[in-house]
């Protein structure tokens, strides 16, 4: 009699639609939430939107981001206001995609994207650097250190709204 | 005890010392009244009304003195109306504040609100951000949100170079005055003031270079938000990402107390190296304080391009690197071959447990002399005797005490030292000053005696004749310290002096106690070190005058010191060469051995004030480098003088056990903290800073002989003939830059535009006499070197005399006053 029970499951099954799909053929959609490799923003302007303030690397619970920091000039501009991100490290091998650095980030800089094949052969390779997390310049914008007319980005946060 | 009075916070009685600041009572009762502009080493100003509380005061009946009660029988207590500021109240006996009410508590956010209306929302680039009081005050006492609207927001400029060192960041600044204050009260540099009113107000300088002060980077430290940034740490790091070390300045005699910040750098290979250098309280030491050379002058512990990397010897002609077990072996036997005729002269950067494997290898091989270098200070050997006494704290010194400093720019020399007696004669003490020419110090003090340079080591006997009233001021004060430097005299006028000082003292019964003594300003941080371990400049002399076969020179920089140098180490055979840096070698070394600096190693330092303090390992080695005893212990076990040693530790017992003055220290004794006040660098911030706190140790003060009744006698002084200029030549009297281009400075680059062009101070008379203009190039030839400086003409130097600092060219100074020729280049 059990034995039928368990027959009858079967067999309901075998006429649903499979939840696997034929990788990497195919791929699957995703969610907006979904947490992959993390991302270096931009502003529109091309200037990188971390400023190097190692919040990021304070949140994280698995101590994978290493973040030194250096001064903008208006001639050498990386960021808006003062501070940049000199190195910007996040080793892949301790992340565990929880996302506290994004929730950390003030400006927006960091962001978990939907990357999600990362392969490395050596635990230096696992280290993605700056150039690897920076996303590419808007198009028709400079890529960074800009030259900045003086006085123009002062501010490394963005101004904040009203609350009202 | 008369001295406490009982007063009453949130309803529970304290007895604390009476007329102590408020804030300060109660905190040592363990309530922290929220501050911004006070600080317990100024005075109070109750500019920011952070410290709001309701105040109130026990009645008493006048007649009786009768503690009157209420209905209930509760004492009667009379409210202030309004709330008043804890900062500006010294307790007295009966107070009653309260501090919990939510009046206070509205205040306090008022206050806090206030503050934040005009203040940028920086945090996450703010060096500060972490440490900040003005975050934790916000956090613990603000309001959870704004009412202002944020387009209001002041918008400044956020870059402002005071100076070369100290940058602000007006939109950050809340006007508490710290900085202003610290410079005017402690510093005695006024060189910072407001401008302009209300919400216009700003911080300037008014001194020309910008920010024209040793001190300046205390007001980072005590600036309770971020408005003043370093230019050494700006960006550095964030707070909590630091590693603090206790360590001691390794540049000069104060010993100041410092906390090294270290953390591991991409540029630097991944190493830990220093971001910041901060004060580490010692209210015996440098209080809360530290020079901008302590501070900013740091970086030769981490610069791999003048650090020498890997040992050197010498095959033939040709320098090579190599492995250290071929340079050990190289050296020893060198060392076997020279029959016993070996010496060493020791720079005053090098630790005790460095000293003592140098003497152990040195006197093992049968040498007995042993040099200190620079020879130009005699007569540690009597401040062992007639130093201060044990528990001396120049804090304490006030009205009714003296200080006379002799021979000595003591602003360029021991900063530390030249701001706590100025703050001692801001409490009523007698500073006399004696030297040569004009300097720094005289503007704190009370008399000024010049003397012609030529009978600086009879500075003692012209006091006591000319100017007998003084001298009867000095000996008749409560407490006296006497401060003498080597300006315009030889070694032999040195010790003259020095023991003329002496003498003077013990007539007046001036030693043995705290706060009475002798005290100099040996050059580097070890040079009561270098005496108790039996490293003396005498030796240095005898070194020079007969040289040995092989010769230890052990972290000192003899070509740079000394114009001389060059020509009788032609005489030595073998030089063997402890060193930090790569720099040329020295003509005829024969290996050359790397070893680390302060930050790299565990080690000890004696300091002015003959208070042995330990410093810690902060970072890893610079290449090969060893501790300097490791590499002297390898040498002698190699020679098989000895066992293998394992630590510094081990050495400082074994030091103890031999040498009587560091009889029972350890490294447990040196590590030893107590509390101490003002209870600064706890866990709240609001007096600024978190480095403050002492975790490292106060160290030990070695008594002078003359403490605990030890009997001490008068020298004879041996005066030696004056030097004299004659036939159109002038003194030359080398005098010391506290920044130079010394190798230990010279890595610091933050501070080279304030490093001096090499120049020489004349007087206006002998320049025109010699037809020199102010900035004309003259030569000096003395002491075997000639020298091609500008000429300042300014009244810096008296007639007949040329002031020439040390170490401000690639040609050395002579190193001790001297006769020559001065004439326009
Ligand atoms: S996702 Fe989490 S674990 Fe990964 S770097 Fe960010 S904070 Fe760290
Ligand atoms: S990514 Fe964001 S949190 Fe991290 S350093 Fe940059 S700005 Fe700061
Ligand atoms: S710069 Fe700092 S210490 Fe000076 S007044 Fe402003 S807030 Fe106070
Ligand atoms: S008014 Fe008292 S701390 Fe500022």
């Amino acid at each position: 009699m059990n034995v039928l029970r368990g027959f009858a499951t079967t067999f309901k099954h075998i006429l649903e639609e499979p939840v696997t799909i034929q990788y990497p053929e195919q791929s699957i959609e995703f969610q907006e939430r979904y947490k992959g490799r993390h991302e270096l923003h931009r502003y529109e302007n091309g200037l990188e939107k971390c400023i190097g303030c190692a919040l990021c690397a304070a949140a994280c619970p698995a101590d994978a981001i290493w973040v030194e920091a250096a001064e903008n000039t208006d001639e050498v501009r990386f960021s808006p206001g003062e501070r940049y991100a000199k190195t910007y490290e996040i080793n892949m091998m301790r992340c565990i995609y929880c996302g506290y650095c994004e929730d950390a980030c003030p400006t927006e800089a960091i962001v978990l994207g939907h990357e999600h094949r990362l392969s490395f052969t050596s635990r230096s390779e696992a280290i993605f650097t700056k150039d690897v997390l920076l996303v590419e310049a808007p198009e028709g914008t400079q890529a960074t250190p800009q030259r900045v007319r003086p006085g123009t980005f002062d501010r490394s946060i963005p101004d904040m709204e009203d609350p009202l | 005890m008369s001295d406490t009075v009982k007063i009453y916070i949130d309803d529970k009685a304290y007895d604390v010392p009476a007329g102590m600041n408020l804030v300060d009572a109660a905190k040592m009762a363990g309530n922290d009244i929220p501050v911004f502009c006070y600080h317990p080493k100024m005075e109070p100003v109750g500019m920011c009304r952070m410290c709001l509380v309701e105040m109130g005061s026990i009645q008493k009946d006048r007649a009786s003195g009768e503690v009157l009660l209420d209905d209930k029988g509760n004492p009667q207590i009379r409210w202030f109306p309004k709330l008043q500021t804890a900062c500006t109240t010294n307790v007295s006996d009966g107070l009653v504040i309260r501090t919990n009410t939510p009046q206070v508590d509205q205040a306090r956010e008022n206050v806090v609100e206030f503050l934040l209306t005009s203040h940028p929302l920086d945090c996450p680039i703010c060096d500060k951000g972490g440490e900040c009081p003005l975050q934790n005050l916000t956090m613990e006492h603000g309001p959870g949100s704004s009412r202002m609207v944020y387009s209001d927001k002041l918008k400044l400029d956020k870059h402002v170079p005071l100076g070369d060192l100290i940058f602000l960041d007006e939109e950050r600044c809340i006007q508490c005055a710290r900085c202003i204050r610290f410079q005017d009260e402690i510093a005695g540099d006024d060189v910072l003031a407001f401008h302009e009113r209300g919400r216009s107000l700003q911080i300037i300088t008014n001194s020309d270079p910008g920010f024209d002060s040793y001190f300046s980077g205390n007001t980072a430290d005590i600036c309770p938000v971020g408005a003043l940034t370093t230019a050494d740490f700006r960006f550095g790091a964030r707070p909590w990402e630091l590693t603090e070390v206790p360590s001691i300045c390794p540049h000069d005699a104060a010993g100041s107390n410092i906390s090294l910040s270290m953390r591991l750098d991409r540029d630097h290979g991944g190493r830990a190296i220093i971001k910041r250098v901060m004060p580490r309280q010692n209210e015996n030491v440098n209080e809360i304080w530290i020079s901008d050379k302590t501070r900013f002058g740091h970086h030769f512990t981490r610069d791999e391009h003048s650090r020498l990397l890997c040992p050197l010897v010498r095959r033939g002609g040709n320098f090579n690197e190599t492995e250290w077990k071929t340079a050990l072996e190289y050296a020893a036997n060198e060392l076997q071959l020279a029959g016993g005729s070996v010496a060493a002269i020791a720079g005053s950067g090098m630790s005790n447990e460095d000293l003592w494997e140098l003497r152990q290898l040195v006197t093992g091989l049968g040498g007995e002399r042993l040099g200190a270098w620079p020879p130009t200070h005699a007569g540690a050997d009597l401040v062992a005797q007639v130093g201060v006494g044990q528990g001396t704290n120049l804090g304490d010194l006030g009205k009714g005490d003296a200080v006379l400093i002799v021979a000595s720019d003591l602003e360029e020399e021991v900063p530390i030292w030249r701001l706590r007696i100025k703050q001692a004669h801001d409490r009523g003490a007698l500073v006399v000053v004696m030297n040569g020419r004009p300097t720094r110090m005289d503007d704190f003090a009370s008399t000024v005696i010049h003397y012609d340079y030529s009978k600086a080591a009879g500075a003692f006997d012209l006091l006591q004749k000319e100017h007998g009233d003084t001298a009867r001021q000095l000996t008749g004060a409560k407490n006296l310290v006497v401060i003498a430097g080597a300006e315009g005299v030889d070694l032999a006028g040195s010790r003259a002096l020095m023991q003329a000082a002496a003498n003077f003292l013990i007539e007046s019964g001036h030693v043995g106690k705290p706060n009475n003594g002798l005290m100099a300003t040996f050059p580097g941080a070890n040079g009561m070190g270098q005496y108790y371990l039996g490293f003396t400049p005498e030796a240095t002399q005898d070194i020079i005058a007969n040289p040995p076969k092989v010769l230890f020179i052990a972290q000192a920089d003899l070509l740079f010191d000394d114009p001389a140098a060059v020509s009788w180490l032609k005489q030595v055979e073998t030089i063997i060469q402890l060193t930090l840096f790569a720099e040329e070698p020295v003509p005829g070394v024969t290996a050359a051995l790397p070893i680390q600096s302060f930050a790299e190693r565990d080690g000890s330092f004696v300091n002015g004030e003959r208070r042995v303090q330990r410093f810690y390992t902060a970072q890893g080695p610079i290449g090969q480098a060893l501790p300097a005893w490791q590499v002297l212990n390898r040498l002698g076990v190699q020679l098989g003088l000895g066992r293998s040693k394992l630590s510094a530790s081990i050495l400082m017992n074994e030091i103890a056990q031999s040498i009587p003055a560091f009889a029972g220290i350890t490294y447990k004794a040196l590590a030893h903290v107590e509390p101490q006040f003002p209870l600064v660098g706890g866990d709240d911030v609001y007096y600024g800073g978190t480095a403050y706190r002492n975790k490292g140790g106060l160290g030990v003060q070695i008594p002078a002989a003359a403490d605990n009744g030890g009997a001490v006698t008068k020298g004879k002084v041996e005066k030696p003939a004056a030097i004299k200029a004659s036939g159109g030549q002038l003194l030359v009297v080398p005098a010391t830059r506290l920044y130079n281009r010394e190798r230990v400075f010279r890595s610091s680059e933050l501070v080279h535009p304030r490093v001096p062009d090499a120049y020489v101070a004349m007087n206006a008379a002998d320049a025109r006499k010699l037809g020199i203009e102010n900035g004309d190039m003259v030569s000096i030839s003395a002491g075997g070197s000639t020298l091609k400086v500008r000429a300042h003409v300014n009244g810096a130097a008296p007639q007949g005399a040329v002031i020439l600092p040390r170490h401000l060219s690639d040609t050395p100074a002579p190193l001790a006053i001297t006769a020559g020729e001065v004439s326009k280049a």
